[in-house]
C-alpha cells in the first residue's frame, strides 16, 4: 500500500476528486494548507499598509491506495490538477506499513 | 357634588410629539453607531487576538459615560454656568459679559467655561421641558430626558472613537478610569464652550454636530494618549491584519446611516434643517468615499481600490460634514467631502512619515480620519456656510394664514424683526469672520484636549503604576486579559465539571439517558 500526497491548486479539487472517483478510489482526506514553492507569494494592503504574504493557499490530498493502483492514481491527479502554469503543486508517494479500519478492526488492503 | 374634571395631558403645551419622537429616534441611531457600529468596526479591523478586548472596552466605556453623564456630566455640558461676580444673567440663564476688554475678557471666558456639575435623575430633570444655553433662539419642544439622552450618545461615542488610538496595549482598568475622567474634564468643557452657551458659542463659533467637540477632540486626545502609552508590540505592528472585513462592513454601514441621527438630530426639531442636514451628510459621505477609492486606485503604490480605504473615505466625509451639516447646501457638501478626504488621504500617506506622526503609534489612525477631517470640516463651515440654509427660520403669513419660510435676503428687505439663523460663509458673503471664529475655537479644542489628556494619562500612570500591560500579556491578547477568544474552537474545549473525564463535581441533569452498555453498530455499509 502507498500513501499518495498531493498539494494542488484549491480550485482544481473538484476535478481531481471526480477523476479519482472514476478510478474507484473510495476515500480521501483533504486539508486546506499554506505553502510556497517556486510560485511567489503576493502582497495585501490593509488601510494603506502593505503586507507580504509568502505562503499561498493550497489544498492537500492524502489517499492510501493499493500498490497496483499507484501509477494510475498519480497520473490522474497530475492530469486533473495541471494548468501548465507555475504553482500547480506537487505529488509525492510514501510506503504505508499498515491500515486499520476503526469500526471493524480489518487490516491491510481490505481496510481501504 | 361634582368633582372638578381632571384632564390627563400626555402632551404638555410645550411638547411637540413629532419633535420628541425624532429626538429620541435620532438619539437611538447615534447610540447604534457606538453599539454595535463602532464596536464591531474596530473589533473586526484589529487582529483576532485583540477583538474581545476592543469589544469589552467599547461596551464598558459606553456604560461608564452613561452613568457619569447622568450623575454629573450633563449639567457640566448643558446646565447653568459657574457664574462669577460682575456677570449678568441673560434670559436663557447664560452669563452675558459686561465688557470685552482686558481682565473682563479673561473673566468672561472663565465664567462661561463650564456648567455646575449635578445629577439629572429627578422626575423634573427627566420630564420637565428641556432648557439649555444650547438653544436660545426657539424653546425646546421636548423634555430634558430627550435632550440629555441625545447629548449622552454623543458624549459616549467620543472616547470610544479614540479607543482606536490606544488599543492593543492599554490596561482595561486604565481605560475604565480614563473614560469618565476624560469625559468630565475634556468633553463636558468643550461641549459647554461650543454648545452649552459657553464662551465660544457666545463669540459665534459653530459646530453643528461635533466636528470639533467630538471628532477633532477624539483625534487629538487619542494621539496624545497613544504617545504617553508607547507603541504596541513590534510583532503586533508587523502583523496588524483585520480579522473580518465583512463584519467591518457591517460596523461601517451602521456608522454611516446612524449619522442621519447624528447630524439630523442637531437642529432639535423635526423640520427642514434636519432633512437638509441628513441629505448633506449623505452627499458628503458618498463624495468622500469615492474620493478615497479613486485616490487609492490611481495614486497609491498598489493602485488598487481597497475596501478599507473606502471606509476611511466614508469616515472622512462623515466627519467633515459634521460641523457644517445643516448650514451648507448640497453643493457645499460635495466640496467638503472632496477637500476633507483629499487632505486626509495625503496626510495618511505622507504626513504619517513625518515627526511627530511617525513617532507615535496611533493604532487605527484616529488623528487622521477624525482629528484632521474634523479640523478642516470646521474651517470649511466658515467658507461654505450658506446664509440661506436656515437652521431656524422665520416665516411671513400669507393670505391664507400659512407660514411661508423666507430667505435671509428677503428678511433684510422686509420689515420683520425676526432674524433667521444661517451661517455667513466666505464663499457666499466674502466675509472671513466665521472662518476666524472657527479657527479660534479649533485652536482651543486642540490645546485643551491635548493638555488635559496628557495630564490624565500621567495621573493614571502614577496611580496604576503603569497604564500598559506587560509584554507577556500583550503577546497573548484577549485570552490573557479576558479569558475569552473571539473565535473559540469548540472541538478542543470541554466544559469543566461536566461529562467524562471532567474534574470536580459532576453535573447531572434530571432524566438524562444513561449511555448504552452495548454500542449499537452504525448502519453504514461500504468499506
Amino acid at each position: 500500500m502507498k500513501l499518495v500526497v498531493a498539494v494542488i491548486k484549491p480550485f482544481k479539487l473538484d476535478d481531481v476528486k471526480e477523476s479519482l472517483k472514476t478510478l474507484g478510489v473510495h476515500g480521501m482526506t483533504v486539508s486546506e494548507v499554506q505553502g510556497f514553492g517556486r510560485q511567489r507569494g503576493h502582497t495585501e494592503v490593509y488601510r494603506g499598509a502593505e503586507y507580504e504574504v509568502e505562503f499561498v493557499p493550497k489544498v492537500q490530498l492524502e489517499i492510501v491506495v493499493d500498490d497496483a493502483q499507484v501509477e494510475e492514481v498519480t497520473t490522474a491527479i497530475v492530469d486533473a490538477a495541471g494548468t501548465g502554469k507555475i504553482g500547480d503543486g506537487k505529488v509525492w508517494i510514501l510506503p504505508v506499513e499498515e491500515v486499520v479500519r476503526v469500526r471493524t478492526g480489518e487490516r491491510g488492503p481490505e481496510a481501504l | 357634588m361634582l368633582a372638578a374634571a381632571v384632564t390627563y395631558v400626555p402632551y404638555p403645551s410645550w411638547l411637540n410629539p413629532g419633535d420628541n419622537t425624532w429626538q429620541i429616534t435620532a438619539a437611538t441611531f447615534v447610540g447604534l453607531m457606538s453599539l454595535p457600529g463602532l464596536a464591531v468596526l474596530y473589533a473586526s479591523i484589529v487582529p483576532k487576538k485583540w477583538a474581545v478586548n476592543v469589544l469589552g472596552m467599547m461596551f464598558a466605556g459606553f456604560s461608564l459615560v452613561m452613568l457619569s453623564w447622568f450623575l454629573w456630566g450633563y449639567k457640566m455640558g448643558f446646565g447653568v454656568p459657574s457664574v462669577g461676580h460682575g456677570v449678568t444673567q441673560g434670559v436663557s440663564g447664560i452669563a452675558q459679559a459686561n465688557d470685552e476688554t482686558g481682565v473682563g475678557w479673561v473673566k468672561h471666558f472663565f465664567d462661561n467655561l463650564i456648567g455646575v456639575p449635578g445629577p439629572a435623575l429627578s422626575p423634573q430633570a427627566e420630564q420637565g421641558q428641556a432648557v439649555s444655553g444650547a438653544n436660545t433662539i426657539i424653546p425646546f419642544h421636548f423634555p430634558t430626558a430627550s435632550l440629555a439622552y441625545f447629548q449622552l450618545v454623543f458624549a459616549a461615542i467620543t472616547p470610544l472613537l479614540f479607543l482606536g488610538s490606544v488599543l492593543g496595549r492599554i490596561k482595561f482598568l486604565a481605560w475604565c478610569l480614563l473614560v469618565p475622567l476624560w469625559s468630565t474634564c475634556v468633553y463636558s468643557v468643550d461641549a459647554f464652550l461650543l454648545w452649552g452657551g459657553g464662551y465660544f458659542s457666545q463669540e459665534g463659533a459653530l459646530d453643528f454636530s461635533g466636528g470639533y467637540v467630538i471628532h477633532m477632540s477624539a483625534g487629538v486626545s487619542g494621539f496624545v494618549a497613544a504617545w504617553v502609552l508607547g507603541p504596541r508590540l513590534l510583532r503586533d505592528r508587523q502583523h496588524f491584519l483585520p480579522n473580518n472585513l465583512v463584519m467591518a462592513a457591517v460596523g461601517a454601514g451602521i456608522l454611516w446611516l446612524g449619522w442621519n441621527g447624528f447630524n439630523g438630530g442637531d437642529p432639535y426639531y423635526a423640520g427642514a434643517s434636519a432633512a437638509g442636514a441628513v441629505v448633506n451628510t449623505n452627499i458628503c459621505t458618498a463624495t468622500g468615499l469615492l474620493t478615497w477609492v479613486a485616490l487609492d486606485a490611481w495614486l497609491s503604490k498598489e493602485k488598487k481600490p481597497t475596501f478599507l480605504g473606502a471606509v476611511n473615505g466614508m469616515i472622512c466625509g462623515l466627519v467633515g460634514i459634521t460641523p457644517c451639516a445643516g448650514w451648507v447646501n448640497g453643493q457645499g457638501a460635495i466640496y467638503v467631502g472632496l477637500i476633507c478626504t483629499t487632505i486626509v488621504w495625503v496626510a495618511w500617506n505622507f504626513l504619517s512619515k513625518v515627526r511627530p506622526f511617525s513617532k507615535v503609534d496611533d493604532a487605527l489612525g484616529v488623528i487622521y480620519t477624525h482629528g484632521i477631517a474634523g479640523f478642516f470640516g470646521g474651517l470649511l463651515l466658515g467658507v461654505f456656510g450658506d446664509p440661506n440654509m436656515l437652521e431656524y427660520g422665520c416665516g411671513h403669513l400669507d393670505a391664507a394664514g400659512q407660514v411661508i419660510a423666507t430667505t435671509t435676503t428677503q428678511y433684510a428687505t422686509g420689515s420683520s424683526k425676526c432674524t433667521p439663523f444661517g451661517v455667513d460663509g466666505l464663499a457666499y458673503t466674502g466675509s472671513a469672520h466665521q472662518l476666524w471664529e472657527q479657527f479660534r475655537a479649533a485652536l482651543w479644542v486642540i490645546i485643551w484636549s491635548a493638555l488635559v489628556t496628557f495630564l490624565l494619562m500621567h495621573l493614571l500612570k502614577l496611580v496604576l503604576r503603569g497604564v500598559r500591560y506587560k509584554d507577556e500579556i500583550l503577546e497573548v491578547g484577549d485570552l490573557a486579559i479576558h479569558g475569552e477568544e473571539a473565535f473559540p474552537e469548540e472541538a478542543f474545549a470541554s466544559r469543566v465539571g461536566i461529562g467524562v473525564g471532567a474534574s470536580g463535581s459532576e453535573e447531572v441533569f434530571e432524566n438524562e439517558p444513561s449511555p448504552p452498555d452495548d454500542p449499537v453498530p452504525s448502519g453504514g455499509s461500504g468499506s
